[in-house]
């Protein structure tokens, strides 16, 4: 019996995010092995071609990425996956989708870096993923999933959002979340017919107008005009699609900060602290851009210390600091390498600020 | 003579480590040898202190190390 008869399945997250990359009513999806993505891709080679759609394995990342730009043009819900040096490589083809206002989901199962790093999970593409990675000026949803179900959920979203604001749409799971197993159900299957149309996209110029896809406007008013346009569409964007979770923190004294893989360690964290009589709570982005800077302030105005705690040297805690100015402490706690802290790890630091 | 063996299917395992943590025994290790994805896999590093458990094989979370027990001898034999 297939994924696509039955609901509820233990999965990994790479199959589950392939999974729900299909019912989002993707049709095109082009990628590049690597893992610890590699469950993916070979889930889409699988199963794409039954649900009618097209799996290419490209030549390489930039290939796959430049064949989702053309994929999306033609106005197909198109996914493409890598993981960290494989989206370095898709930046330039991020950049330009985002440039000719493309809708595309990109899923990064972040590994340890810089450089071919390891195979392991991190969280060290967070710059990367929030503050630009490819060149000009343009920002990009990014969805930092925690579970697996959460992780299906957030395909369907990203869908939805690179429709709605006509841009590229990013996942940022790790190793950890790619090849962990959990039950997940499934949501239900999107057909692509039904989805509203987009009069943008290059479908054959035959008794209208031609349409034009492109980044490329030489005259400086031109593109001046492009840029303001969709700088308004990411106003927009950061009124409306802030998304976190608060756990415990309306009566804590010290909030942990985390996103992501490490949320979940947290979330036992809480649990031991508070066990001690710690009254310890944790507040989780869950859109990692638009970052919640507002939630964060108002918890920061309560509270001793917030402790930002992430598989990296100190990435999403600028964001935080940022938020929370000078009203509470804003110490940081870092793994590096591909290693995954314990909650006895981060238990000891919060002791450090707690009471 | 060691009370149990085990063999782990080289391209399944991820190289977590768990069943490492649950071993009672002592018995496994990392061999440092990868396998396609590149992942480092478990090896017996002490054979012969394996009694069979089957813990390593209960906690391994994609079912990649099977199990074998060395048979009771029968009595008088």
């Amino acid at each position: 019996m297939g994924a696509d008869t039955i609901d509820k399945v233990l999965m990994t997250g790479n199959e589950a995010m392939a999974e729900a990359g299909i019912r989002a009513g993707c049709r095109a999806y082009f990628g590049y092995p690597i893992t610890p993505q590699n469950e993916l891709l070979e889930y889409m080679s699988a199963h794409m071609p039954q649900a009618g759609g097209a799996f290419i394995q490209a030549e390489s990342e930039i290939a796959a990425i430049n064949m989702c730009y053309g994929a999306s043009a033609a106005g197909v819900r198109t996914m493409t996956s890598s993981s960290s040096p494989g989206i370095s490589l898709k930046m330039e083809g991020i950049s330009y989708i985002a440039g000719a206002d493309l809708p595309c989901v990109i899923v990064n199962v972040v590994r340890g870096g810089p450089g071919l790093g390891n195979i392991a999970p991190a969280q060290g593409d967070y710059f990367q993923a929030t503050k630009g990675g490819g060149h000009g000026d343009y920002r990009m949803i990014v969805l930092g999933p925690s579970t697996i179900p959460e992780a299906t959920e957030h395909v369907m979203l990203a869908f939805e959002l690179a429709d709605k604001y006509r841009g590229p749409v990013m996942i940022l799971a790790d190793g950890m979340l790619g090849q962990m197993m959990e039950p997940v159900v499934l949501p239900k299957p999107v057909d692509p017919a039904t989805l509203p149309a987009k009069p943008w996209a290059l479908t054959g110029a035959k008794g209208r107008e031609p349409n034009i896809v492109t980044s490329f406007y030489l005259d400086p008013e031109e593109l001046n005009m492009m840029d303001v346009k969709r700088e308004s569409r990411y106003r927009q964007i950061e009124e409306q699609e802030v998304r976190y979770e608060e756990h415990e923190t309306a009566d804590a004294t010290v909030v942990i900060a985390a996103y992501g893989s490490v949320a979940r360690i947290a979330r036992t964290v809480v649990k031991m602290a508070r066990g001690e009589g710690i009254k310890l709570g944790l507040l989780r982005p869950i859109s990692l851009w638009p970052f919640p800077y507002a939630p964060l302030r108002a918890i920061a105005d309560r509270v001793d210390a917030i402790l930002t705690v992430e598989m990296n040297a100190g990435q999403m805690v600028e964001d935080v600091r940022l938020a929370v100015a000078e009203r509470a402490q804003t110490p940081f706690y870092g793994v590096l390498g591909g290693l995954v802290p314990t909650p006895k790890d981060i238990l000891r630091e919060v002791k450090r600020y707690a009471g | 003579m060691p009370r149990g063996a085990i063999i782990v299917d080289k391209e399944r395992c991820k190289g977590c480590g768990l069943c490492l943590v649950f071993c009672p025994q002592d018995v496994l290790a990392f061999s440092g040898e990868h396998n396609r994805s590149s992942y480092d896999v478990v090896c017996m590093k002490h054979p012969e202190q394996c009694t069979g458990c089957g813990f390593c094989a209960q906690t391994c979370p994609d079912i990649a190390i099977e199990v074998y027990r060395q048979k009771k001898p029968k009595d008088g034999s």
